[in-house]
């Protein structure tokens, strides 16, 4: 049976529902429904930058871990508030991904990712080692912010602040991929030189990308430490980085609601696996290799085919440069021996 | 002078380790244009084959090393087999976020077999520790032993790219995959063995160094990424360079330990790399790329 889900119908059903969850929801639902804003944030801030505008960068997690303890420090050592805190950590996350991108003009395909993949190491070590400044590997307690002027709990009130910002960054995420930017992203990724010639200003639009996917990084970490009141360095940890990676690639790359899929269904099991790190490790490996070789394009993908009203335009590739073109050679080499047969 | 000299023995001997994981990602760069990302894991595996082996089930310790290099050899080919064999036409992307799944569902496994975080286990020196004298400088007797095994693995493998058969298809292969294809070369069986072939290096360095180090599931990845920098150090593409680039990141980190502090030992290779890739893009002995369209 076909059934008909509109993917905007799908995304107004889910907010809506997370608008409700804190009525109905104990404490911990509560906590999984904010991890789940969280990583959806993350998870289109990423697939803006890979899945849109085709770099291949692996500091999604340092720019998450930057924002977090952007916000957190701030407030903790300078006695800033959260609410002039957390902006700061974004926009410091924003900066340095932008940093980044400028090696990442000069840089591409293998270079670009291990260049990222080293520097989301560097930012690990810094968080583990500059003890005068981030206190070292054990982390440390952030007061959360408060909502008793507005009679809520605290762990109620950042809920609605990470719905809202959810909302809002997600809104934007559409605007931008069906803007002038999102097709001269999706230009780029295709092929880097046809997009020049069109007049994309690669400097320009890279920047932009990274700049984007650092700022959605950063404000996902700068809700961090007022959800979980305790930043450490193991939140950004290199498992982060396959986590993010799997969501984008399960719910489909190039996809705005593949984006929000994902990171909903992947937390969920992120929690179900809370208490087995190897058994996290191996399955988010599984899934992330299972849906690279079967379902490359995500469950979006899926949807597609068979919910008829599921109309998001899917911004891949038609065809995809090859790492190699012996296949075709050795096709023609096997066709010349076995033509007499044929 | 004496601390100086103790700095370059330990950086050279580490330095060969580097070169060696260097290697294999050269080998298969090279034929593939793609970096296993699971090359850490790789020599993470080779390392606690030869430990279950050797102190586990107790076999002496050359038959364990060489099932260990044969066992990593065949985790090689099964990376070829999963991630690079059906993904080479999807693109650079596809094969890359593979062997990252590759590499994580590896570290998992070992985590599960070979103890939690934070469980580091010590595999046994296969010579007396005492430090011996050259000169004026004090060596450990295991770093002696590792900079000679290094050495020989070097040339075991430059014997293998010149002299045998197969070595002489993954040169061919490499230089014009194309062209390899055509004179009968079977071009995907080649890109097989050469995954097997850097994964049995990446092994073979694991049993090296396994007695200097400790073993626990969280190596791979950072060796990988000093591999990474010695290769893009000395050009990505060039199996001296590779080695050059070893034995620099080798030094340069005792070098940083000494002078400034151990902690920045970790780091060295994100610098290194970050320095390689924005003021010497084609590294030492790298061929300067052609933009392709």
């Amino acid at each position: 049976m076909r059934v008909i889900v509109s993917h905007r119908a799908f995304l107004i059903v889910l907010f809506a529902a997370l608008a409700v969850l804190p009525v109905v929801a104990n404490q911990y639902t509560l906590f999984v429904g904010n991890l789940m804003m969280l990583y959806i944030i993350l998870a289109l801030g990423l697939n803006l930058l890979v899945g849109f505008a085709g770099q291949l960068a692996f500091a999604n997690a340092a720019m998450y871990g930057i924002g977090a303890y952007g916000a957190a420090l701030l407030q903790v050592r300078l006695g800033w508030s959260y609410w002039i805190a957390a902006p700061c950590g974004a926009v410091l996350a924003m900066a340095i991904g932008t940093l980044l991108a400028f090696p990442a003009l000069r840089l591409s395909g293998i270079y670009l990712a291990l260049a990222t993949l080293a520097f989301a190491q560097f930012t690990q070590w810094v968080l583990l080692h500059w003890n005068s400044v981030t206190l070292g590997a054990g982390g440390f307690p952030v007061p959360q912010p408060e909502f008793s002027a507005l009679g809520m709990s605290p762990d109620r009130g950042i809920y609605y602040v990470s719905w809202i910002v959810t909302v809002v960054l997600l809104a934007f995420a559409w605007r931008v991929v069906r803007s002038r930017v999102g097709r001269a992203f999706v230009a780029m990724r295709d092929r880097e030189m046809a997009a020049q010639a069109l007049g994309v200003d690669l400097l320009r639009y890279k920047a932009m990308a990274f700049a984007l996917s650092g700022f959605y990084a950063g404000t996902a970490g700068a809700l961090y430490p007022a959800v979980l009141a305790y930043v450490s360095p193991e939140g950004f940890d290199l498992f982060q980085m396959v986590l993010h990676k799997a969501m984008i690639v399960v719910g489909g790359m190039g996809s705005i609601a593949g984006s929000v899929i994902g990171a909903s269904l992947l937390v969920y099991l992120l929690e179900v696996l809370r208490q087995f790190k190897a058994t996290q490790e191996i399955a988010f490996g599984a899934l992330l290799l299972t849906f690279v070789l079967f379902q490359p394009r995500g469950l979006v993908e899926f949807l597609k085919r068979y919910a008829p009203g599921w109309a998001e335009p899917l911004h891949y590739a038609a065809d995809r440069e090859s790492l190699s073109d012996i296949t075709a050679a050795e096709e023609l080499v096997a066709g010349s021996r076995g033509g007499a047969g044929r | 002078m004496l601390m100086l000299s103790y700095l370059l023995a330990t950086g050279v001997t580490s330095g060969a380790l580097y070169a060696l994981v260097a290697l294999g990602i050269v080998v298969v760069y090279k034929a593939t244009e793609v970096v296993n990302l699971a090359h850490g894991e790789l020599f993470m595996m080779g390392g606690f084959l030869a430990y279950t082996l050797h102190v586990m089930v107790k076999l002496p310790y050359v038959p364990s090393v060489l099932l260990a290099v044969a066992g990593s050899f065949a985790i090689g080919v099964l990376t070829d087999r999963v991630a690079y064999r059906p993904l080479m036409k999807e693109g650079l992307v596809s094969v890359l976020l593979a062997t990252i799944g590759i590499s994580f569902i590896l570290k998992g496994m070992a985590r599960v077999l070979w103890g939690g975080k934070g469980d580091y286990l010590a595999f046994p020196p296969l010579v007396s520790p005492e430090p011996i004298r050259v000169g004026n400088v004090m060596i450990m007797s295991q770093q002696l032993v590792v900079l000679l095994a290094a050495l020989a693995v070097m040339l075991v493998f430059a014997a293998f790219f010149k002299t045998t058969r197969a070595g002489k298809f993954m040169q061919a292969t490499a230089s014009n995959p194309r062209a390899a294809a055509l004179v009968g070369i079977h071009v995907s069986r080649v890109y097989m063995y050469t995954f097997g072939v850097g994964a049995a290096v990446a092994g073979a360095s694991a049993v090296l160094m396994a007695p200097l180090t400790l073993l626990y599931p969280d190596i791979g990845f950072a060796l990988f990424i000093k591999g990474f920098a010695a290769a893009v150090l000395g050009g990505l593409t060039s199996v001296p360079g590779a080695i050059i680039g070893g034995l620099l990141v080798g030094v340069l980190e005792q070098l940083a330990a000494g002078f400034i502090g151990t902690t920045i030992q970790d780091v060295s290779a994100f610098i290194v790399i970050m320095f390689a890739l924005i003021f010497l893009p084609t590294g030492i002995l790298g061929v300067r790329g052609t933009r392709k369209i």
